[in-house]
Parts: C-alpha cells; sequence; structure tokens
C-alpha cells in the first residue's frame, strides 16, 4: 500500500471541489432544481477525465479519501433528526405507514419494470434495492442471487436521478408540505436524495434522514417477499 | 484559531462515532450500515443530553450544508458501469426513472394526507397542500 497521497491523487481532489465550488456557485445563482450539484458536478469531472483519456482507475483514491467524510456527515443526520424528534413523535403513524408504502413501490415497480424489459433474473434482483444505501443494497442484492457491486452502480444511479428530478417531481404532484417532500426524498434516493432535502431546508432534511433509516430497514425486511412476488409474475412474451 | 479547534475537535466526536459504529456493525454482524448505527446512537446520546446539541453543532451543520459534495465522487464512479448501461440502455432507464417517480409520489402525497389526518384528529385544520 503507498503510504503517500500522489499529486493526481490531489489534483483529483481539487478539481473534484472546483467542479463543486463552481455548480453550488451557480446553483445558488438561479435555484434551478435542474442545477443539481451532483450530476452536474459529477459529469464535469467525468468530461475532464475522458477528455483527457485518464482511466477511472486514477481517479479512485481520490474519491476514497472523499467518500470517507459521507459516514461521519451522516452521523450528522442525528442533529436535525433531534432538533424535530417532536414531530418525529407526533406524526409517527404517518411517517411509518407513508415510507413503508414508498419502500414496497420503489422495489416492486423497479422489479416489474425489470422483468417487463426482459432483463437477466440477477439484474432483475440488483436493480430492486436500489432506492437504499449502498450498505443495506448490497447485503439485500448478495442474499437473493443479485450481483452486489452492479446493486451498488444502481443506488448511486437512483441518488443522482432522485436529487435530480426529485424536487421537481414533487412540484408537479403539488406537494409542498416540507415534511412529506423529506419523507419522499430519503425513501427514494437515500443520502443523496436527503443531502438534495437538506439544501431545501432543514425540516426537509430531518425527514429525509429519518426515511432513509426506517426505508433501509423495512426495504431488507420486505425484500424477500417481493423478489418473489416480482419472480413468479406472469410476464407475457 | 480557537474556532478552528473546536471545529476539529467537533469533526473528531463525529468521525469517533461513526468509526465506532462501524466497528460494532462489523464485530457484530448487525444488518445494518455503520452510519445507519451512527445516526441512532448520536440521536439517543441527545436526547439523553449525555451529548449537548454545541458540542457538535458547528462541524455538523458544516457538513450538513456540504453534504452534497461527498456523493459527487460517488457519481464519478458510474463512469465504470458504462458498459451495463449500454447493453441494457433505455430498458434500464425506464426501470430506475419510473421506480423513482412512483415511490416519490406515493410518500408524498400519502405523508402530506396522513399528517393531515393526524392533525384534524387533534382538532387542528389541515389544508393537503
Amino acid at each position: 500500500m503507498q503510504s503517500y497521497v500522489s499529486i493526481s491523487t490531489v489534483l483529483c481532489i481539487l478539481g473534484t471541489l472546483l467542479a463543486y465550488m463552481a455548480v453550488r456557485a451557480l446553483y445558488l445563482r438561479y435555484k434551478h432544481p435542474l442545477l443539481n450539484i451532483v450530476a452536474l458536478g459529477a459529469a464535469a469531472v467525468i468530461i475532464v477525465l475522458v477528455g483527457f483519456d485518464i482511466p477511472y482507475a486514477v481517479y479512485e483514491p481520490a474519491s476514497k479519501i472523499m467518500t470517507s467524510f459521507i459516514g461521519p456527515a451522516t452521523v450528522a443526520l442525528a442533529l436535525p433528526l433531534y432538533r424535530y424528534r417532536l414531530v418525529l413523535l407526533r406524526y409517527a403513524l404517518a411517517i411509518m405507514g407513508s415510507v413503508c408504502a414508498g419502500a414496497f413501490v420503489a422495489m416492486f415497480s423497479t422489479g416489474l419494470m425489470a422483468r417487463v424489459g426482459g432483463l437477466p433474473q440477477e439484474v432483475v434482483i440488483s436493480i430492486m434495492p436500489k432506492s437504499v444505501s449502498i450498505p443495506f443494497a448490497i447485503e439485500i442484492a448478495g442474499m437473493y442471487g443479485g450481483i452486489p457491486s452492479l446493486a451498488a452502480a444502481f443506488v448511486v444511479a437512483t441518488g443522482t436521478l432522485g436529487s435530480l428530478i426529485g424536487g421537481w417531481t414533487l412540484n408537479l404532484a403539488h406537494v409542498a408540505d416540507p415534511f412529506a417532500r423529506g419523507l419522499a426524498l430519503g425513501t427514494v434516493s437515500h443520502a443523496q436524495g436527503t443531502a438534495a432535502a437538506l439544501q431545501e431546508g432543514e425540516e426537509q432534511g430531518a425527514m429525509a434522514g429519518l426515511a432513509l433509516i426506517l426505508a433501509g430497514i423495512i426495504t431488507a425486511a420486505l425484500a424477500p417477499f417481493v423478489v418473489w412476488l416480482v419472480l413468479r409474475l406472469p410476464v407475457l412474451g | 484559531m480557537k474556532e478552528a479547534w473546536k471545529f476539529l475537535w467537533q469533526m473528531a466526536i463525529l468521525a469517533g462515532l461513526f468509526w465506532g459504529s462501524d466497528w460494532v456493525v462489523r464485530a457484530t454482524g448487525l444488518p445494518m450500515p455503520g452510519n445507519v448505527l451512527g445516526i441512532v446512537v448520536l440521536f439517543l446520546l441527545l436526547l439523553t443530553g449525555i451529548v449537548k446539541e454545541d458540542h457538535i453543532s458547528t462541524a455538523a451543520n458544516f457538513l450538513l450544508k456540504h453534504m452534497v459534495f461527498f456523493f459527487v465522487p460517488v457519481a464519478v464512479g458510474l463512469m465504470q458501469w458504462g458498459g451495463v448501461f449500454y447493453d441494457y440502455g433505455w430498458i434500464l432507464l425506464v426501470a430506475i426513472v419510473v421506480g423513482a417517480v412512483l415511490p416519490l409520489l406515493t410518500v408524498g402525497l400519502l405523508g402530506r394526507a396522513l399528517r393531515c389526518r393526524a392533525r384534524r384528529r387533534e382538532g387542528e385544520s389541515c389544508n393537503p397542500m
């Protein structure tokens, strides 16, 4: 193992920071929901890597350093949860009910689409836990015959998509309630959706953080049943 | 200077909580990610008053404000899977988009309706918007 940080790693971190600051400045200036920091920031980094013919392996050590902060950063979610503790208690049933329904719909609709589309069975299983955070998804996919690393890729794709179109979809449905918006973003797009919810406001962030935890646990519990259901449904063709 | 030390000290507390929880999950095989246990533990510490809000709030607020940054490199990792996304292209896209939009609407609409119902039961008025 290398005991030093190479120049390319430092450059990759600085480049990612630069992309983040540029996209964030754009977002703060225009506040448009499609100006998604994660999607646009990552797109900028990918374009530079591909443009200069730099393989992902060069970026990977930098990615490892930066993503090691996700753990402590998500632990910090306990703070908004604590500030909204009375809301959690008062609406415990509403929270449980909607997150349960959402976790089921997320798994079932995705699995059904994947099956109808004729994807191989292991890909169908890998895509089903796409709405929960990576450690949950890897466990679930591995347990029922999916491919863990592919499951992780679907989790990231869903997180990026959810933070990109989540707020906009909820606007179209006229869901303005910060409580419901936060729950929806956290249930569908785990920590990435929670990060997007935090940009909207603290209540959204607190609810998304709670939904992220609940959705992970509920999805793991529902998985054997929903996987069975999706694989056994008679599909035409 | 004092502020900087306070910030670093608070970061160390959060990182320590995460590493401790992550270690417990690995050691015991608890079926949950380390960061989820970390949230639950810190939440309980705050509730019991063992950790006070201002013991961690400077670092926590900073991390929460910039949490999206840490997901930029995660999304960059998607470039490795270009092949799979190319092979199954639009089916995957449809499955992921439908599988995101439907539950978003489910949770958004149901969450709003159930919260309203709870409010009305306690005699408050609620405009379901």
